[in-house]
């Protein structure tokens, strides 16, 4: 079976509050999605959640990838396993190296360490792919980056770490128009080539411009209030959020 | 005169002046008069303790100075293990009470560098030893440094003569390997005018060393002026009962540089007082140190920058962790002299907590006599960041790695600036091995959060 994350009437709540309210989405391996949202929605959240940030709790509901439900698992076991989250907002990691970063985050994936050949081999074409300089992974990891390095050290790491399915949260926010572009034709390239799921979260249209998804899900209040194709983004560009919030407001 | 131990609120000005304070330099004395007067102070002083905030100190009052003696050691042909592989311009080990090896590239020695216990250049090298020996150090202060002036044994010297510049690292080793053994050590080291040079002092113990044992360890280095040295100390005296009381001072001369860092990475009981002193115009000085202590390790630094004339500089920056139910204290003074004008000098102490049960405190304080100078401090105090713990465990990572990560990368900054890759892995190695060490600790207190 390939490999799919499947996410079923997923309630969260954290600090009392009720985020997500009955979410269900599908992902599978080599598919391409968006979910858009208008701020506090519940993106962020359930990026989150799929990862297992101790600050939210599952109240009900199930995250099922390759068909085993997740939610008791540890962060770092759901990466294991092929999950990977894009940060909105990458910490940085002083001292350490994005090169020694990535070898740590590779051999903790692995049973046997990596070979430091592979591994020189594989960091070169996912530094040509963000189109880095080489000198960009002996830099601390994300220690006084700027936006753009963030988001591109984000998908270095995720080329490096070659997952089945990747959340992107925000990973169009703050970037110019030039970082926007390399990360989203990176994003991209991974898709095609690695046959990565990706699941795209984003306020605006703007990366969806670079990254065209397959499918689009908007979500409101923790809900997931309308799906479709890419006609759905171009519709949003058109009539905004609060056009859709009336409707699903008036079928409500 | 404040009283030599001071009291809980007594101002903090004359309490560190009272831990400045001692008899000043030999003035050129004989060994035999000096080591006399230090047995004097030793029969008349007591065992030393140090209060540190809160409801713990650093006291030395349980040893038991009568069970505790000198070891004499046989020579040993082989370059002890640590040095082993590396250029180096000579190698000397002091095991227990006894120089046991000394090596010295004989080109060096061709062009008057000078590398031998200090036994032997007291009694070879008078003038250039009662020039320098204790012209700083007091012996006074507390009965382990009287000790150690009164009993020293062994030693090392080293004498680089003017313009020399040296690539290759002087390693001096102090070894202790028997239980019961009382290691009192004295490193004297004199960089002549315009020389370079590179000095690292390792204080170990054999491995897998059990028992007690002392060591009181006094270290001097001068720099002449325009001399410039790359100082570090590696301590580590692994899990055995090895009480060390250690006083080191580097004198900077005009226009000279240091760049010093004392790793403090493991002891059951370690008081060192460590000052450097800028005693010349233009003299510059980089003061970095590591501090690391895990299960029942107990680290006490007291870390001074003098600046006794101006214009100077100095940049004081230390770190610290402590795992376990370790107590570690670092507590770092810059003083500025009457006159010392144009001194500019910083001091930061950053630290990492990794446990509930264990005390690190930071006290830093500034004495300044002059008013056309710049000095301050800083620091930070920090706990693990959830933030960055679950940022790497979704990079596989788990909770124990991830904060073994962020430890390393805590250090990082001071050991890439050793400059120095075989020592720097070395350091990083030792981290590693306390880190592995202390890893049922650390995996509780990661997860218990």
């Amino acid at each position: 079976m390939a490999s799919q994350l499947e996410i079923r009437n997923l309630h969260v709540r954290t600090e009392d509050r009720e985020i997500l309210r009955g979410v269900d989405l599908l992902v599978r391996h080599g598919e391409l999605h968006a979910l858009m949202g208008p701020n506090g929605s519940g993106k962020s959240t359930l990026a989150n959640t799929i990862m297992g940030h101790p600050a939210y709790e599952v109240t009900a509901g199930e995250i099922l990838f390759e068909g085993q439900n997740i939610v008791e698992m540890e962060p770092h076991e759901r990466a294991k396993l092929g999950l990977f989250l894009a940060f909105q907002y990458p910490v940085a990691v002083p001292g350490v190296s994005i090169a020694n970063f990535l070898r740590l985050a590779i051999n903790a994936k692995r049973e046997e360490p990596i070979k430091m050949k592979e591994f020189a081999e594989q960091l070169t074409r996912a530094v040509e792919l963000l189109d880095v300089d080489r000198s960009f992974t002996s830099r601390h990891l994300n220690d006084g980056f700027s936006g753009g390095e963030k988001k591109r050290a984000e998908v270095l790491q995720m080329a490096m770490l070659r997952p089945e399915i990747a959340v992107l949260d925000e990973t169009d926010s703050g970037l110019d128009i030039d970082a926007l572009r390399t990360v989203a034709e990176g994003v991209g390239k991974l898709h095609a080539e690695q046959g990565l799921g990706v699941l795209i979260i984003t306020h605006y249209q703007r990366i969806l411009d670079y990254v065209r998804p397959e499918f689009v899900h908007v979500m409101m209040d923790g809900r997931i209030v309308l799906e479709g194709g890419n006609e759905v983004v171009e519709r949003l560009e058109r009539e905004g959020y609060d056009r859709i919030r009336e409707e699903v407001a008036s079928r409500a | 005169m404040p009283e030599a131990t001071s009291k809980p609120g007594s101002p903090p000005a004359a309490t560190l002046n009272a831990a400045l304070a001692g008899s000043p330099g030999a003035g050129g004395a004989p060994l035999q008069a000096l080591r006399e007067r230090a047995r004097v102070a030793y029969e008349s002083l007591e065992l030393p303790y140090w209060r540190r905030s809160g409801f713990w100190q650093t006291s030395f009052a349980d040893l038991d100075m009568a069970a505790l003696t000198p070891v004499t050691q046989a020579p040993d042909a082989t370059a002890p293990a640590i040095v082993a592989g590396q250029e180096n311009a000579g190698v000397l080990l002091q095991r227990d009470a006894s120089v046991v090896h000394v090596s010295l590239n004989p080109e060096l020695a061709a062009r008057g560098v000078i590398f031998c216990s200090l036994e032997e250049a007291a009694a070879e090298h008078r003038e250039v030893f009662e020039r320098y020996y204790l012209r700083r150090l007091p012996l006074d202060r507390h009965k382990l440094e009287a000790a150690s002036a009164a009993f020293w044994s062994g030693g090392a010297f080293l004498y680089v003569p003017p313009g020399l510049e040296i690539a290759e690292p002087f390693q001096i080793v102090y070894e202790i390997t028997a239980p019961g053994s009382a290691q009192y050590a004295h490193t004297l080291a004199i960089a002549d005018r315009t020389s370079a040079i590179r000095v690292r002092e390792y204080d170990l113990a054999a491995s897998g060393f059990e028992g007690d044992a002392l060591h009181a360890g006094q270290f001097e280095l001068y720099l002449e002026d325009g001399a410039r040295c790359r100082l570090a100390h590696l301590t580590d005296w692994g899990p055995g009962n090895i009480a060390d009381v250690s006083t080191a001072v580097v004198e900077v001369g005009r226009d000279a540089y240091c760049h010093w860092l004392p790793a403090l990475l493991g002891g059951r009981l370690i008081r060192h007082h460590d000052e450097l002193v800028v005693a010349g115009p233009g003299g510059d000085m980089a003061f970095r140190g590591i501090l690391f202590s895990q299960a029942q390790e107990h680290l006490d630094v007291f870390a001074v920058d003098v600046h006794e004339t101006g214009p100077s500089g100095g940049d004081v920056h230390w770190r610290g962790a402590a795992t376990g139910e370790s107590r570690a204290s670092f507590e770092g003074l810059i003083k500025i002299d009457p006159g010392a004008q144009q001194s500019h000098t910083y001091l930061q102490f950053h630290s990492m907590m990794l446990s509930d049960a264990a005390k690190l405190d930071a006290i830093p304080s500034v004495l300044v006599s002059a008013d056309d100078v710049s000095a301050s401090h800083g620091g930070t105090v920090g706990e693990l960041d959830e933030h960055l713990i679950f940022y790497m465990q979704t990079r596989c990572m788990s909770r124990p790695d991830a904060v073994r990560v962020i430890v390393e990368g805590f250090f990082e900054p001071l050991i890439v600036q050793l400059d120095d890759p075989p020592l720097e892995q070395q350091i990083r190695e030792r981290i590693g091995a306390k880190l592995a060490a202390a890893a049922d600790d650390i995996e509780r207190y990661a997860l218990a959060r």
